[in-house]
């Protein structure tokens, strides 16, 4: 491989200049983060257009804001998306009411006249957008299915890819209650998927 | 989550799977396998758990699952989707030069034999159909391959898209298609059980096709058609018997997921919408969607109807099939009227009616509309959102079919008490039986049947016209077999046999009309049962009213002595108040409401009659008189003015129960009471001023006769003041008209040719039409100078 495709490589990529690796990273957490942002919109509004919406507005902020951003572990990148997703959905609420949107940023694309701005993530051909979404919807299936709080936990651990430390200081629980609850999450989703196989 | 406390064994799972996730987060590379081999101790459990972990995810993080080259020598092109089982390739048949779908089965559950059958069992229900709008099947998979099976390739979006760019009407030639093609599933046996718009591709032909038929049942395949309480496909738009474990699903299932695909065609929204997957599930087994044109108030209320009536909760009051929704949807297309009368009609008026009732509180505020006014109306609202008088709503209009229904239900009804009244000497016997019976028998059967097929208000006429029907029959039958054709008494007998002029009537007795009436209140209460229209509670309460009357006659408590009869109505009038209030508590308070004017009639009739006919004998007012030593010229007027005030007790009583219909009662009560009071009080007057005419040096007499004089407008005006709390208008009319009389019989007597009476009566008007323009700035300035008095 000449050029790196990893999560880390790719910010590396982008860190020395190549704005070009920015699709691939993005295309990379594009679906972790739709799942994630599914669970922090309000049940009117979890359709998968207002989703992309947002997956949109976050990865161009991300764009505008990279700089700030500042590897730690695996998990940290998605978990900055994910605090910048928070920003855009509260943004969103807030000017919900104002149809008008902010014009200019909206041109901040790439485009004949802004050859700096990113590439619109959404460069994929429509059968391969509407692939992924049956695999987000699928995977929501499974999730919907779950009490809340065991629901949370699988997203925690296999959405953000926390450790059992992140999550403990998220839910301000211990590491072994995390375990635990993450053992029983794990279960429940068995038992509950039993008769289906 | 309460759970057991965790044993250590338990403990160590947890703590094992704690390590596994930490190493993923890390970004260390590891294989459940791997990990399991240092873990041997915690297996099988520890291994089972991981891999289930995975498994949540897994189809999810499989970036680019490899894809095979050729399935059936049909050249892969692309991955297109994938479901809950497997995923879908685009391909080429180089052979017949065109492109098809291959769908497989995911590879990890070719192990499962359940699975697998279904699969196969999806490709073998497709392959049966040919019908334009479903997706056809050309090949199923070898046995070498991996599982898959060849079919149409749809270059199309799923409907909901599709639909964004279409007008109403196109939408709608739409939904209709694919109703027909559920239909046609239907008609092969098959349920669809996952009907969802992604399943509904739309072409750039306008075309719908259904298909992803991995859900689909044999409709004869008996042991299947209940569920297994596993959630199968997309719970969105799926039935309420479809996620309640162990109901039976047939084709109505499918026409409810139709119901809420149109409904999403038309709103744009899902119907049942929550902040969780538990609350939507709740919502959709508890609570009715919201009404589709308060969400888009361009969708036809026709539509509305077929949407609402297809989403019904109750299977059985839903379409019966696919067919029967196309139909109305293309009645709906031909521009007819559509059958489509949700059952519960007035849920869909009762979206109205919020809306009114908020305007309402709005009114309110602003005081468009008075206490008194926003009671009423709000009671008015709260019967029509009343769900059983369903019908009421569909007879609302006066229209020439309407009309003539009841017109010839009236003339079938007048044909046979004719036979009741007159001796038909040429129809004798069991002949006029049978022909009251056979005006009867089918009035019932075509009610029954046209209620249940839905016409409600055509239903209500034959039902109706049964009810007058049935009693008159029974008399007709009576009369014939001279059953209880004994005379009790014969002064109360109805109709003698007497001959009245050239006409010679039947005898009927008292007794035949109490049994005639007696044994129709269970048909009654039954059709209230059946429809659950309080209508019939009406008339069984009229029918219970004449029966009471009979009752009466026949213990000879109706005889004219004095006005007595009238005073056996009050128990009659009482047993009808417990009645409304017993069934007022049962909480039929649309059945109550007939009762309580009929106990009120009976208490207008009686204290009028009493009190007309001069007798209170039971309180002996003249003895009472005669110890004050009045003298009771014009015992009526005060007896009129005794009843205004036995009103104003009932009126207080009734406004005091807790009950709202009784509140109606006492407005019924207050009703009466000025008229009673002012005629009183007019007609003492009168009668206290001849008096004194004929003996004009007798001052005891003056004084009564000035007393009523001035008494009289001054009770008018407190009348017309007294209109106002309760909005009573006929507080006020009546006011008006007797100050008027008031006014003039002042002048008449006092105030002669007086004109400072005449001046300041003008003036006096002006005074008070002054004080109300400033009324608000007057009751400040008194206010602040009380306030600074104390």
């Amino acid at each position: 491989m000449e050029t790196p495709t990893t999560a880390f490589g790719l910010i590396e990529r982008i860190r020395q200049g190549d704005r070009d690796a920015f699709t691939p990273l993005f295309e990379k957490y594009q679906r972790r983060l739709a799942v994630l942002v599914h669970y922090k919109l309000s049940a009117a509004k979890q359709r998968p257009e207002d989703i992309d919406e947002i997956l949109q507005e976050t990865f161009l902020a991300a764009f505008e804001d990279f700089g700030q951003f500042e590897y730690r572990s695996p998990g940290s990148f998605l978990n900055w998306l994910s605090r910048i997703a928070d920003h855009v959905i509260t943004d969103e609420a807030r000017y919900e009411n104002r149809q008008k949107r902010r014009g200019g940023e909206m041109t901040r694309f790439r485009s004949d006249s802004n050859p700096q701005g990113a590439e619109p993530a959404d460069t994929q051909s429509p059968s391969r957008v509407m692939a992924q979404r049956l695999d987000v919807e699928s995977l929501l299936e499974k999730l919907n299915v779950l009490p809340g709080q065991y629901r949370e936990i699988i997203l925690l651990a296999k959405i953000e890819g926390l450790s059992t430390q992140e999550m403990a200081d998220r839910l301000g629980k211990s590491r072994e209650a995390v375990a635990l609850l993450l053992h029983r999450a794990v279960q429940s989703f068995r038992k509950i998927q039993k008769p289906n196989e | 989550m309460s759970e057991a406390a965790p044993n250590e064994r338990e403990l160590r799972i947890a703590n094992a799977m704690a390590k596994f996730v930490d190493c993923e987060a890390l970004g260390e590379t590891t294989t459940i396998a791997a990990f399991c081999e240092v873990h041997q101790d915690l297996q099988p459990e520890l291994g089972d758990q991981l891999n289930a972990m995975a498994s949540i995810t897994d189809e999810f993080f499989l970036d680019a699952p490899d894809r095979p080259e050729s399935l059936s020598g049909h050249r892969i092109l692309d991955e297109i989707g994938s479901g809950g089982m497997g995923r879908v390739f685009l391909a080429f048949d180089d052979r017949l030069g065109r492109r098809v779908a291959i769908k497989t089965l995911a590879s990890k559950y070719l192990n499962n034999a359940q699975l697998r059958t279904r699969f196969m069992h999806e490709a073998r229900s497709m392959a049966r159909l040919n019908h334009s709008n479903i997706v056809r099947i050309y090949n199923l998979g070898q046995p070498g391959e991996m599982p898959h099976f060849v079919m149409e390739y749809i270059e199309g979006v799923p409907l909901t898209q599709a639909s964004q760019a279409l007008t109403l009407r196109q939408k709608i030639e739409m939904m209709h298609k694919v109703v027909t093609a559920v239909e046609f599933l239907h008609q092969h046996r098959v349920i669809h059980r996952d009907l969802k718009p992604a399943n509904i591709l739309v072409g750039h032909d306008l075309q719908p096709k259904l298909l992803d038929f991995g859900l689909a049942l044999r409709a004869d395949d008996r042991e299947r058609m209940t569920q297994t309480g596993v959630f199968l496909g997309t719970p969105r738009y799926f039935s309420p018997e479809q996620v309640r474990t162990g109901s039976p699903l047939d084709a109505r299932s499918d026409v409810f997921s139709l119901g809420t695909i149109l409904y999403e065609l038309l709103t744009g929204v899902l119907p049942f919408r929550g902040d969780s997957f538990d609350e939507e599930i709740r919502n959709l087994c508890e609570r009715d969607p919201e009404l589709p044109r308060r969400i888009n108030a361009s969708v036809p209320g026709e539509l509305q109807n077929i949407c609402l009536k297809a989403m019904e909760k109750n299977p059985a009051d839903r379409y019966a099939s696919a067919r029967e929704m196309a139909e109305d949807l293309e009645r709906y297309l031909a521009g007819e009227e559509t059958l489509a009368a949700p059952t519960s009609y007035s849920r869909l008026m009762s979206g109205r009616i919020a809306q009114h009732l908020r305007e309402l509180d709005r009114w309110k505020q602003d005081e468009i509309v008075s206490d008194a006014e926003y009671r009423a109306l709000q009671k008015d609202y709260s019967r029509l959102a009343e769900r059983e008088d369903a019908w009421i709503l569909q007879v609302r209009r006066l229209t020439m079919t309407q009309v003539s229904l009841y017109l010839g239900a009236w003339i079938s009804v007048l044909g046979v008490l004719l036979l009741v009244v007159f001796e038909y000497k040429s129809l004798a016997g069991t002949l006029k039986v049978a022909v009251a019976a056979g005006a009867t028998i089918p009035m019932a059967y075509l009610g029954i049947r046209c209620w249940k097929q839905g016409l409600l208000r055509v239903g209500v006429a034959y039902l109706l016209a049964f009810c007058l029907l049935m009693p008159i029959s029974l008399l007709v039958a009576m009369g014939e077999y001279r059953l209880f054709s004994v005379v009790a008494h014969t002064d109360w007998e109805l109709f003698t046999g007497e001959p009245l002029g050239s006409f010679t009537f039947k005898t009927i007795t008292n007794a035949q009309l109490w049994w005639a009436l007696l044994l129709s209140l269970p048909a009654y209460l039954w059709l209230r049962r059946f429809t659950r229209s309080s209508v019939f509670s009406l008339v069984f309460a009229i029918a219970a009213g004449f029966l009471c009357l009979i009752q009466l006659l026949q213990m000879g408590l109706l005889t004219w002595e004095g006005g007595k009869i009238y005073s056996h109505l009050i128990p009659v009038a009482v047993l009808f108040f417990v009645l409304g209030m017993i069934i007022e508590k049962l909480r039929y308070p649309a059945d109550s409401r007939y009762f309580y004017p009929i106990g009120t009639a009976f208490v207008w009739i009686a204290l009028t009659g009493l009190a007309s006919s001069n007798d209170y004998g039971i309180w002996n007012l003249q003895r009472i008189g005669r110890i004050a030593s009045w003298d009771l010229r014009s015992q009526v007027a005060y007896l009129f003015l005794l009843n205004a005030g036995i009103y104003f007790v009932l009126q207080k009583i009734c406004d005091r129960l807790p009950w709202d219909q009784l509140h109606s009662v006492a407005r019924a009560f207050r009703f009466v009471i000025p008229s009673h009071v002012l005629i009183a009080l007019f007609s003492l007057g009168t009668t206290a001023m001849d008096q004194w005419n004929k003996d004009t040096a007798n001052l005891a007499f003056r004084f009564e006769a000035r007393t009523f004089e001035v008494l009289l407008p001054c009770v008018a005006c407190l009348f017309v003041y007294r209109s106002v709390p309760g909005q009573m208008k006929n507080y006020f009319v009546w006011g008006m008209v007797f100050l008027a009389i008031g006014i003039i019989n002042l002048q008449q007597d006092i105030f002669k040719e007086g004109r400072a009476w005449l001046i300041s009566l003008i003036l006096g008007g002006l005074l008070v039409m002054l004080t109300a323009t400033n009324y608000a700035s007057l009751r400040m300035t008194a206010s602040r100078w009380f306030r600074r008095e104390r």
